[in-house]
Formats: C-alpha cells, sequence, structure tokens
C-alpha cells in the first residue's frame, strides 16, 4: 500500500500559520499577479474561487482577508511534512507543493484506521491539516487523499473510482472534451470501454488515462531523504515595537522545533536568531546550548535573557528562527565527578553578565603566547566540558608577588641617579625609591608594525608600598602595584 | 510538651523551608593558619577579607589554587580591571570566570547573578580598588542578601576590601602583614607560608574593630 499526506489549501495554511484566525472568517491568498490562488471555505461560500482578481474576489467577499504568499513558511511546511513522512516509511517522495507520497508496502500495518489516525495526529500537533489517502499504487492514494475528509483508505479501487468524476484524474483538456462529447462523465462510464480499442483509435495518451481511470498505474517513486533543517519564519503585518509578540512568537516556535526534533531523535545545539528590520538591515545572533536539549523552556530562556535586554535601531518586520541539531549525548555521571549542576543555566547567566558588564568583560582569561606584558585575551568558558575532578596542582615555580595592574598605566615622572629610578612623581604615588630590581628588558614583534620594547623596574616607594615601572619610547608609566595600603 | 515542640518544628520547617540550612563545609585552602582557624575557605558563609593589595592578590592566588586542587569553578567579580593573570596558572585560569566591572553597584549586580546562578563553588568579588565613597552607597541589606544566597547555594563568596565594610560576613580575615622589596626575589610558594592572617568569627568582629582602632 501507499500512503499520500496531502495538506489541503497549502499556501492558504502556510500564510495562516501562527496568526490568530476567527472562526468564520474568510481568507484568501493571492499571487504576485493578484489573482487569488487559494481561499477557505468561507471565500468559497461567497464565490471566491482561484483565478479569480482581487478586486473581484473583494467584490463578491467584502469582509475577505487578503494574505500574500509566505514562501519561506511554505518550505517549513513542506520540510515538516517531509520530516513527518520520513518518521512513516524509508520511502518517501516529495510529490508537490504540499504533498508527499510514503511507500508503505514493506510495513506490517493490520489496522489502517488506527495508522491513519496516529499518522493525522503526529501532522495534528505540529499544527498542520493533513489529508491522508492510503490505497495500492500512489495515484490512487492521492486521489483518495484528495476526496478524504481526514483519512481514506481504499483496499477495492474499482467500486472507489467508478463513482468519480472523471476530472478527478486531471485528464489534458482536448481528452476531457472528448470523453464529455461522448457522454462520459465517470471514471466507472471510461472503464467500461474496451481498453484496446481505445489505443487504437486515440494513442497511448487514452491507453495511459485509461490505466489511471481503472486504477492500475504503477510508477516508481522519486526518493528523497529530508534535510535536517530546523526552521521557523513568520513575517509581521506591522513592524513590532515591544518584545512581547517576539517572545511570544519564538515559544511557539520552540515548540514546534522541539516537538520536530523528537521525532527524529535529536536535541538542539545552536540557535540562529535573526530579524530582518524595517531599515533593510538584519540583527543576527548565534546561540551555543551549552548542554544540548530538547527542552523548549531551556532553549526560550537562551532568547528570552537575549531579548530582554536588547536595544535596536530599527523594528523588526519578521523573525526567524533555526535550531543546529545534534544527536543527544548519553553520559552517565561518575560518583565524583559531574560538571556544572545546570550548564544551560549557567549559559544564561554568562549572557546576562554580558548584557550588564559587556561581552569584551566577561569570560575564562588565556595569556597568549608572547612575552610582551599583559598579552591576554578573553575566551568563553567552557566548564561544562571540563570534568570537575580533583587534580593535583603544579608545583607553583612563581616568584615574587602578584601584581595588580593599572589598565591603563599611568604616566610618571621617574628621576634618574646613576642609571637607577630614585623618585616618582604620578597621580598614584610619589616620592623617594628606597630600593629598585631591574632593569628587567623585553621587546618583541621587531619584523611586524606592532613591534614593542620595555624596561621594567619592580620599585620600592618609601613607606609606600611596591610598584612596577616600565620605561618605553613615551616615558615613565606606573603599571601597577604589587603592595600598598590603598585607602 | 516536647511533642508540640516538635510539631511547631515541623510546622516552621514546612512553612520556611529556607531558614533550614546545613553547614555546607569548607575548601581547605593550604594555608596554615586559615585552615587551622577555620577549616579552610567556609562555603555557605560571607567572608571578608581585610588588607592591603598584596593580601588580595595573594588571596586570589590561594582561591586559584582551590580552583585546581578541588577541581571545582570560581568566579572573580572585580569593581575595577586589575587583575593580572600572566601571574597566574594557566590551569587555574581555565577554571576561573573572570568579570571586570566598572563599578562597584555593577559588580555587586554581577555578583548577585553568579549567587543565584549556584553553578560555581566559589565567588571572589574583588572591592579593594573601589572607591570608598561608591562602596558606601551599597545598601547593607544587600550583604545580607548575599549571605542568605550563600546559605542556600553552598558557595563560598570571599568580599575583598581594604577596610571593613560588610557587615552581614560570617567571617572576616584580616591581613596585616606588609613586604619589602626583598620579597621579590622569593619564590610564591614560600610567600604564602609567610602570609600572616587573622581570622575573625562574627561575634569577634567589635575586637577587630578595636584593633584597628589601636593600630591607626
Amino acid at each position: 500500500m501507499y500512503a499520500v499526506l496531502l495538506l489541503p489549501n497549502f499556501r492558504l495554511q502556510a500564510a495562516l500559520r501562527f496568526r490568530s484566525v476567527t472562526v468564520g472568517a474568510a481568507f484568501a491568498v493571492t499571487d504576485g499577479e493578484n489573482f487569488v490562488s487559494e481561499r477557505n471555505e468561507t471565500a468559497a461560500a461567497f464565490g471566491v474561487s482561484a483565478g479569480m482578481a482581487a478586486t473581484q474576489a473583494l467584490a463578491r467577499c467584502p469582509r475577505l482577508t487578503l494574505l500574500f504568499r509566505a514562501v519561506e513558511t511554505e518550505q517549513v511546511l513542506g520540510q515538516t511534512l517531509l520530516e513527518v513522512a520520513d518518521t512513516l516509511s524509508a520511502e518517501i517522495e516529495a510529490t508537490g507543493e504540499g504533498c508527499c507520497t510514503v511507500d508503505l508496502r514493506r510495513a506490517a500495518v493490520r489496522d489502517w484506521k488506527s495508522w491513519c489516525e496516529a499518522a493525522g495526529q503526529r501532522l495534528a500537533v505540529l499544527e498542520l491539516r493533513a489529508r491522508i489517502g492510503v490505497a495500492p499504487n500512489p495515484d490512487l492514494a492521492f486521489i483518495a487523499a484528495r476526496r478524504a475528509e481526514s483519512f481514506l483508505v481504499v483496499h477495492a479501487p474499482a467500486p472507489f473510482l467508478a463513482q468519480l468524476a472523471i476530472s478527478e484524474i486531471d485528464p489534458p483538456p482536448h481528452l476531457l472534451a472528448l470523453l464529455r462529447d461522448w457522454g462520459i462523465h465517470t471514471l466507472g462510464q471510461f472503464t467500461a470501454l474496451p481498453r484496446g480499442e481505445l489505443a487504437d483509435r486515440l494513442g497511448p495518451e487514452m491507453d495511459l488515462l485509461w490505466q489511471r481511470a481503472a486504477g492500475q498505474t504503477e510508477r516508481l517513486l522519486r526518493l528523497v531523504r529530508p534535510v535536517e533543517m530546523f526552521v521557523e519564519y513568520f513575517e509581521f503585518e506591522h513592524e513590532i515595537e515591544t518584545v512581547e509578540p517576539l517572545l511570544f512568537l519564538l515559544r511557539r516556535f520552540l515548540d514546534q522545533l522541539t516537538l520536530r526534533l523528537a521525532a527524529v531523535h535529536r536535541v538542539a545545539a545552536r540557535l540562529t536568531l535573526q530579524l530582518p528590520m524595517d531599515n533593510g538591515t538584519k540583527h543576527e545572533r548565534v546561540f551555543t546550548v551549552p548542554t544540548p536539549t530538547g527542552d523548549a523552556a531551556v532553549l526560550f530562556r537562551i532568547l528570552h535573557t537575549h531579548l530582554e535586554d536588547l536595544k535596536l535601531e530599527a523594528h523588526p518586520t519578521g523573525v526567524r528562527l533555526q535550531i543546529d541539531p545534534v544527536r543527544p549525548e548519553h553520559q552517565q555521571f561518575r560518583l565524583f565527578e559531574s560538571p556544572l549542576r545546570d550548564p544551560n543555566r549557567f549559559g544564561e547567566t554568562l549572557a546576562r553578565l554580558a548584557a550588564l558588564v559587556g561581552a569584551d568583560n566577561v569570560g575564562v582569561a588565556e595569556v597568549k603566547d608572547t612575552h610582551r606584558p599583559d598579552a591576554f585575551q578573553l575566551n568563553e568558558p567552557r566548564f561544562h566540558q571540563l570534568a570537575e575532578s580533583s587534580v593535583k596542582p603544579e608545583e607553583n615555580l612563581s616568584i615574587g608577588l602578584p601584581l595588580r595592574r593599572y589598565r591603563p598605566p599611568f604616566a610618571a615622572k621617574v628621576r634618574i641617579q646613576q642609571r637607577h629610578p630614585v623618585e616618582i612623581e604620578s597621580s598614584i604615588v610619589h616620592g623617594r625609591i628606597v630600593d629598585v630590581l631591574g632593569p628587567y628588558r623585553a621587546s618583541g614583534d621587531w619584523w611586524d608594525k606592532e613591534r614593542w620594547a620595555v624596561e621594567e623596574w619592580d620599585v620600592e616607594v618609601e613607606e609606600q608600598g611596591l610598584y612596577r615601572l616600565h620605561r618605553e619610547i613615551g616615558g615613565w608609566f606606573l603599571d601597577g602595584c604589587y603592595d600598598n595600603a590603598l585607602r | 510538651m516536647s511533642s508540640r515542640v516538635a510539631a511547631l518544628r515541623d510546622l516552621l520547617q514546612q512553612k520556611y523551608p529556607e531558614a533550614e540550612v546545613s553547614p555546607a563545609g569548607v575548601l581547605p585552602t593550604g594555608v596554615k593558619e586559615l585552615d587551622e582557624a577555620n577549616g579552610g575557605l567556609a562555603q555557605g558563609v560571607v567572608t571578608e577579607l581585610v588588607g592591603p593589595t598584596s593580601a588580595g592578590t595573594l588571596f586570589t592566588e590561594i582561591m586559584l589554587g582551590v580552583l585546581v586542587r578541588q577541581g571545582c569553578f570560581g568566579a572573580l567579580v572585580e569593581a575595577g580591571n586589575s587583575f593580572h593573570p600572566g601571574d597566574a596558572d594557566a590551569n587555574a585560569l581555565q577554571r576561573l570566570l573572570w568579570v571586570r566591572c566598572p563599578s562597584v553597584m555593577l559588580a555587586v549586580k554581577a555578583a548577585d547573578l553568579l549567587l543565584r546562578d549556584g553553578n560555581l563553588r566559589v565567588l571572589l568579588l574583588d572591592l579593594q580598588t573601589a572607591p570608598e565613597r561608591e562602596l558606601r552607597r551599597v545598601p547593607a541589606s544587600t550583604w545580607h542578601r548575599f549571605q542568605r544566597l550563600v546559605e542556600t547555594s553552598g558557595m563560598a563568596l570571599v568580599i575583598l576590601n581594604s577596610q571593613p565594610a560588610i557587615e552581614a560576613a560570617r567571617v572576616r580575615i584580616a591581613i596585616r602583614q606588609r613586604w619589602k622589596l626583598e620579597c621579590m626575589k622569593r619564590r610564591r610558594r614560600q610567600l604564602l607560608r609567610q602570609l600572616s592572617m587573622q581570622v575573625f568569627e562574627r561575634r569577634q568582629f567589635p575586637i577587630l574593630a578595636d584593633t584597628e582602632q589601636k593600630t591607626a
């Protein structure tokens, strides 16, 4: 058997996704040339039909809401449909817009009704309204899906097809006109005609049509594999000015995306948030999830933390969220080793800290591989990747007191006697230098524009403390202090 | 009677579960005086360290040693930007989150976030270089709130200061030692061994104040 999953009014479903819809309201989607391409049942009841000009449709139904095609959302729906189909069978075909054929010949299904209900339920939780048709061949399954209310299983093709109008199998217009001239309106009437004589008189095209009418066509599926791309997109009708609608949508996005992830046994490793702006620019931010998870609440907190402190120069006109999936890690904690208690919460705290003091001021320091003084960089902490385990510390070979640096260093006036500093005057300290250690000379990058050379001195200023000075081309500077009384 | 008292205790525990705080333990520091006096760095309490610049930098060194020895993670929140990573062990730096704040108020907020987070074991709040005027603007209730937070999370919070200012501190460590330039030729391990500190429990704080007045 084959099953066809069909999303009726596919373009309309995409255009209405994540929008609040009043029951009984009339909607239609227009194409690029302002013609109606799809409409809902309420609009149809007012006489609005596909191919009609938008103005004509509005004349027939003044309460009609016209929507533009949401092409990106259509892609998302198509992708979601394929993902669901992929969970039903390994052999699937992207038959058309909002239509997917599943080969179930190898599936051991006894109760097709329950199977269809379960598949329909999977699509329903992803907010997809679908019709399912099951039949012995793909074309018949498609016809069954088109005729279904929610699902239709065709075990016997002949009686099912006999009552259907000839237009159900989409014959070429000239053959349809010919058959109508002959007074043939149903597939039953058509298949009652002798196949061989029809083929002799009207050629192979009519023979193929006869086979389809009899439900005898067999074709190979053009198999596809769904791409693991988890994206949701929404375009606002008007620019938004507050964060609430954005958060509301993102929560719904995440609910949907995590369901899709769970269906393929994946978890979110990275989130990419894009906000197209009304001035043509785009705000983009990538969030790495410290411990990949499929928990929508955790992922939402990451986005919420970012958005609550976000200040933008323009108004967002849409929102796009993409999740990069990974396989869930299965890690068994050992008795005396555990990483952070809650790495995702720690990730949020880091984001809050970055928002509070600036991303450049939060991180794990890494000393650069150079002798240049005060050369370090701040990296993103990866505590969750380091085991919390007891380590025997290396022997501390450092010499002297640690330095407390002044950033930037203070300019100083230093009096020299016999090549040694003997007196200092600066905004921090001034007085007689009673003891010195140095000079410690260092230089580097002489081959580069950034070349540097310093001469460092450790000094004891009378009754004030221990300091570090350095001399470079611009003069003397106070680098920091080792020991002073402060306040 | 005793059953009524027990019932009352149960009721109070149910109603105010946060009031039931179990001792969070200590982290041995490897510094003889501190470990002998207090068992080490007390977890679940606010500790204030008072002393000159060298006291702050050497205590940061001690804390980095604790992180490596215990294999845990910690944070250094500075009201300023004076920590010199070039002096620290690279393994210890990997376990230290460094937060540089331009003002005392931001440093307090950053510490608050980390205490609420509760993922780290040690938090060092360095206010040594902060202007006294700015420090006095921090409401005393903030430090009491910090004490409540560390009680629940079991973190060790150490506030570095040049003068005693944290009323809510349960432990105060005073380092009055000053150094001569000659110390710059000695190994830091040796300096840490020579470091002399006084450790006071909360009930002893007035004695510390008296000592300071006498010193002054």
